[in-house]
């Protein structure tokens, strides 16, 4: 009688590691929310182009530092649908001050699925369409723009700027994760494995990385990015000096991982049993540690969307004509403007929830990695 | 370690008993300035090896300091002097291959002897090099904010540890209740916002509310008079910001540990053996649990350290902090290397001079760690 | 309350809330201490000794919740059920660590690491005896050299890490002493130690229940020990008791087959070589959602199909002072419980709350209270 399990029982005392954290993640409702999150934010920067109703450097003098554009649904009591109106520059004749109002007498139509700037798909494909954007006037005119988040002070879309950069600001951290992975295991499991002086070197030098303040170090390292290259180049460069302080965290795990799980009497006992050193270390311990791992990288991500934001605001980073959301918040340093344009301080929003999601993310990967809760 | 503790045991065996103050001398004999003594000397490679490090960004950007700088001069339509130039060259040995530029560098910081150039200019012992971007000696210009750098670092520290252990031991001691998941949220909300993010929010509302954005350490008054007594309000209030700003990541952090230790501490036996000695719940709490997940934090103040040094560059330039981070910005902007290398190296030994306050105060406090000689 | 009994348990029941649900791992416990003596209790690990016997002094975890009565005659409060008190407030405090104490499994780690062996027994004395320091400091230490910690003036000033196991066994006796209880717990004080330490312990403990007069509730899975400490013994299988008679009797004549398969699967000096250790055959079940049986009726070689997995035995006195909880015993009293259980079922009175009942397993032992005793 006591050996009817219920099926479910069964299947917990038999499932996996990974199916059990993959089980006990999903029970984590924030961090399940938090890689939904994500997962919109990667789609929307794969697909940015297309999202986007204009181009990273597309401009409307006429638009300077204007709000969201409003969008309107009703014109002259009927209703039309999502509309917006023209803007159209006046001149006081008493003051001779320049104003920016609505040009109400016609309505321009938004429009899903439409063709606008051009651009390539993946870098190949030539396209131009987009998932919205202003049609033709209801007169024939042209030249108004629906300018979701406002514009900068050149009269970009802040809309369109926020996704385009995402592709910067979302994937640096990604890739400098992986490389510090890659380098701190490396060099985790070279100074775990071998010991003695290799270790106290490798200590001493992941010590003094830790020791410097990581902004101060990364703003010097940055020194480093030669003038005028290349976008990519730039890239390249920002994600190497991200990864230059990343790795030491990842290698201090392994190191303590190996050094602890060295030790372990399942260790001993796979010894015993005439286990051979290089499946011990990837049959036993790696598996052991895997998950500590991924909590790591998860964890280090935010730290390096920081990094890369505040570097690019500050203009050591990513620049022009390069976009990342570091230098889109290059508009909100006077406190004047964005007390003028508060629309600018938009690209905030987008940071904090991105580092937010990783770090509930990392926090329901910790929680479901650790066996004993 | 038993056995040895049973020889000493018999040995003094019938010796008097020794007053208190010569028994803390005995034992400041044996254990505890050993340990610093072994800190200490392990002070010395961590500084090398921080030098290395250093002298390495210094030397990161293309090409040679001393030509970008004449360069610079000479697009400003100055004239150089070519044995300027060459003077130049031989003070910061660019002519030398790069392990003896770097011995060098280090040699004239140590000790600049009394006959140099440096020494007649300047009066000191101690060769930082020159700063193109500021025009002034790099010692100068660094030492110029290092005090105020320092002074506003203790209060925010000081701040941090205020705010974040009691809430910590009150979100431990009330696990799950709705002040624990307050203060949890607060706590992800403040790790999570970059720093200058929140200064940029925080300088807006300040502007909208009050019409002022509240930047800079000091009034316009402040800097004509120096800071008094009078109007050191003033310079509190100012500081306001600041503190919210640099501080609330890391006292999240420290919060967030604490909690996670005391929780630990409290599921301990020892715990339990207390309670089953009838001592009151809070003496518990403060005696054992607190006491006991107070050693990680210490040791953690080395982090916290860096980390406030991390948060105030950015945040020192988006408020216009006189300290040293919007130095440090001008210097890179300007590939004054010398300058910027200086700034990074002092903030980094003031932090490991942190850790190694903070390694000798954790032997005063766990009795293991001074019983061992620190062998942890 | 019986006058010469210090200690009276009634119906003790423990539940533990988990997230997985409830277990109910103490389901009615019954037995009383006469003052001076020692009783013993035994079973496997996770049979509910330990959550019994924290469950006296109130000191089980947040989780843990005991319910039934708790009587003991206390010098303060007279006689009072402990389970009525506030499990913080200051009754419960001025009992526990005076007129009942405890000592733990692990010497080890019973002491904080961070206070000198000395402040931690004397911090009992400052709170039950006096706030005289000099006083409580003799005390403390008057009792320290009791149980045989020599060079006391240095000991008091030492670290739990400078002492060994059996030292710091020596020290956790002295503390749970030092206020001069009425009565003992002892949970598992050996299990830690070398075997020789142990004799030394226990040859300690015995002889400061004289000096003391102290009762003793000895908790151990240790069948040698028993018979060395003990008056009287109980056996406790998943949660309750099976079995309980003084200890010569239980050597002499065990009843319960789990009793006899303990005795069983201890060493005799002078057994022939090929005599197998007896060893119980199975697992102790999961204490959640039992069903309505005999819990050990799966490892049980004499149990009865049809009556054994259908319902649980109560305890029955078969000898004075000897009672067991089994259908098959050919003792009188027992078989009278059997047939009128075998009745019972035969007229389905007892399948109201029948075996597939998933609501938890408290509710069980409860119905049937009162049966046999």
């Amino acid at each position: 009688m006591w050996k009817k399990k219920s099926k479910s029982n069964e299947d917990y005392y038999l499932a996996s590691q990974w199916t059990l954290m993959g089980r006990k993640l999903k029970k984590h409702k924030l961090a399940k929310l938090s890689m939904l999150v994500l997962l919109i934010l990667y789609l929307c920067a794969f697909f940015a182009d297309f999202l986007a109703p204009y181009s990273l450097d597309e401009f409307d003098a006429l638009y300077k530092n204007s709000p969201p554009t409003e969008i309107h649904f009703t014109h002259e009591g009927k209703f039309v649908g999502p509309f917006v109106y023209k803007l159209e520059k006046t001149i006081d004749k008493t003051d001779f001050s320049v104003k920016i109002t609505e040009d109400t007498s016609e309505y321009y139509k938004i429009r899903f699925f439409t063709h606008g700037t051009p651009y390539k798909i993946l870098g190949l494909i030539p396209c131009d369409l987009h998932l919205f954007g202003v049609d033709q006037g209801s007169n024939g005119g042209s030249g108004a723009k629906v300018m979701l988040f406002g514009t900068d002070s050149l009269g970009r879309d802040i809309f369109s700027r926020i996704l385009l950069g995402s592709r910067i600001s979302l994937t640096i951290p990604f890739a400098s994760a992986v490389i510090s992975f890659f380098l701190g295991v490396t060099i985790g499991s070279i100074s775990g494995y071998f010991g003695g002086a290799v270790d106290i070197v490798i200590q001493r030098i992941i010590e003094v990385i830790g020791a410097v303040p990581q902004i101060p170090l990364w703003m010097a390292l940055s020194a480093a990015i030669p003038p005028g290259i290349s976008t990519v180049k730039m890239y390249f460069y920002i994600t190497i000096i991200l990864s230059f302080i990343n790795w030491t965290g990842m290698a201090r795990v392994v190191r303590g991982k190996f050094l602890s799980l060295k030790n372990e009497d399942y260790v001993m006992a796979a010894r015993l049993s005439g286990v051979s050193t290089w499946k011990i270390i990837w049959k036993h311990l790696v598996p052991g540690f895997m998950s500590y791992l991924i909590v790591s990288v998860t964890l280090g991500i935010p730290g390096s969307i920081v990094g890369e934001t505040s570097m690019s605001y500050l203009g050591l980073g990513i620049k022009s004509p390069a976009t990342s959301w570091g230098v889109l918040l290059q508009e909100a340093s006077s406190v004047t403007d964005v007390a003028s344009n508060p629309h600018k301080l938009i690209p905030i929003i987008f940071v904090t929830i991105t580092v937010l999601a990783f770090n509930f993310l990392g926090d329901g990967i910790r929680d479901a990695a650790d066996p004993y809760k | 370690m038993e056995e040895s503790a049973y020889k000493s045991e018999s040995m003094h065996e019938n010796a008097p008993k020794k007053p208190p103050l010569e028994a803390l001398v005995d034992f400041f004999k044996k254990d505890l300035v050993q340990y610093i003594v072994k800190r200490l000397l392990m002070f010395i490679p961590t500084l090398l090896l921080i030098s290395i490090l250093v002298f390495f960004v210094i030397q990161l950007p293309p090409g040679d300091y001393v030509s970008a700088h004449i360069a610079a001069l000479a697009s400003e339509g100055e004239i150089v002097d070519a044995d300027y130039a060459a003077s130049l060259r031989a003070d910061y040995g660019l002519d030398l291959p790069v392990h003896e530029q770097y011995i060098k560098w280090i040699k004239d910081i140590i000790w600049t002897p009394t006959d140099s150039t440096y020494y007649r200019l300047y009066g000191s012992h101690h060769n930082w090099k020159y700063s193109f971007a500021y025009g002034r000696d790099v010692w100068d210009v660094v030492n110029d904010r290092l005090g105020l750098t320092i002074l506003v670092t203790a209060i925010i520290m000081i701040f941090q540890y205020a705010v974040s252990l009691p809430i910590a031991v009150y979100a431990s001691t009330h696990q799950y209740s709705v002040g624990d998941y307050i203060s949890s949220i607060i706590g992800f909300l403040g790790a999570a916002i970059p720093n200058f993010i929140l200064a940029i929010v925080l300088m807006y509302l300040s502007y909208k509310w009050t019409g002022n954005a509240n930047v800079g350490l000091f009034s316009q008054e402040m800097l004509q008079n120096g800071v008094h007594l009078y109007n050191f309000g003033e310079f509190l209030k100012r500081m306001i910001i600041p503190i919210i700003v640099i501080g609330t990541s890391g006292t999240c952090g420290i919060i967030r540990s604490v909690r996670a230790q005391m929780l630990d501490e409290v599921a301990r036996q020892y715990t339990l053996t207390a309670r089953a000695k009838g001592v009151p719940e809070r003496t518990i709490i403060m005696k054992y649990c607190f006491r006991a997940a107070i050693n990680p934090t210490v040791s953690g103040l080395g982090g916290v350290l860096s980390s406030l040094f991390s948060g105030s560059t950015v945040t020192a330039m988006v408020l216009n902090m006189q300290i040293q981070g919007p130095v440090l910005f001008k210097a890179l902007q300007a590939q004054d290397m010398y300058l910027a290398g200086a700034i990074v190296m002092v903030q980094a030994v003031l932090v490991v001079i942190g850790i190694l306050f903070s390694d000798i105060a954790l032997a005063f406090l766990d009795p293991r760690i001074r019983y061992s000689g620190g062998g942890r | 309350m019986n006058k010469e009994n210090i200690l009276e348990v009634k119906d003790l029941h423990v539940d533990i809330h988990m997230t997985e649900g409830l277990l109910t791992a103490v389901r009615g416990v019954n037995f009383e201490m006469k003052r001076g003596e020692t009783l013993g209790l035994v079973g496997e690990s996770g049979c509910g000794k330990s959550l019994t016997c924290k469950a006296i002094l109130g000191i089980n975890d947040r989780k843990c919740v005991p319910s039934g009565q708790i009587l003991f005659d206390s010098e303060g409060l007279g006689k009072v059920d402990l389970l009525s008190l506030d499990q913080k407030g200051k009754e419960i405090r001025s009992i526990r660590g005076k007129e009942i104490s405890m000592i733990f499994q692990e010497p080890m780690v019973a002491f904080s690491p961070m206070y000198t062996i000395g402040n931690q027994i004397n911090e009992a004395t400052k709170l039950h005896i006096t706030k005289d320091k000099q006083k409580s400091k003799e005390i403390s230490m008057d009792v320290m050299r009791k149980v045989g910690i020599a060079n006391v003036e240095k000991r008091y000033n030492q670290y739990p890490h400078e002492f060994s196991g059996g030292m710091l066994q020596r020290a956790l006796i002295a503390m749970a002493l030092v206020c001069n209880p009425k009565m003992l717990i002892a949970d598992e004080p050996t299990t830690a130690l070398d075997v020789t330490i142990q004799a030394q312990i226990l040859e300690l403990m015995k002889e400061l229940q004289k000096d003391f007069n102290m009762a003793i509730l000895f908790i151990t899975h240790d069948l040698g020990v028993v018979a060395k400490m003990c008056d009287r013994v109980a056996v406790m299988y998943l949660g309750k008791i099976v079995e309980s008679a003084a200890a010569s009797e239980i050597y002499a004549n065990p009843q319960h087959p789990y009793t006899r398969g303990l005795i069983g699967s201890v060493h005799k000096i002078g057994s022939k070589k090929e005599d197998r250790l007896f060893s119980i055959e199975g697992t102790v079940p999961l204490a959640m959602n039992l069903p309505k049986a005999c819990g050990f009726y799966d490892r049980c070689d004499v149990r009865i199909e049809g009556l054994c997995d259908k319902a649980e035995p109560e305890l029955t006195e078969i000898a004075p002072g000897h009672k067991i909880a089994c259908f098959n015993c050919p003792h009188e009293a027992c078989r009278a419980q059997r047939e009128k259980v075998e009745e019972a079922l035969a007229k389905g009175a007892l399948t109201q709350s029948p075996s597939e009942d998933p609501g938890p397993a408290k509710a069980v032992p409860k119905k049937k209270k009162g049966g046999a005793q």
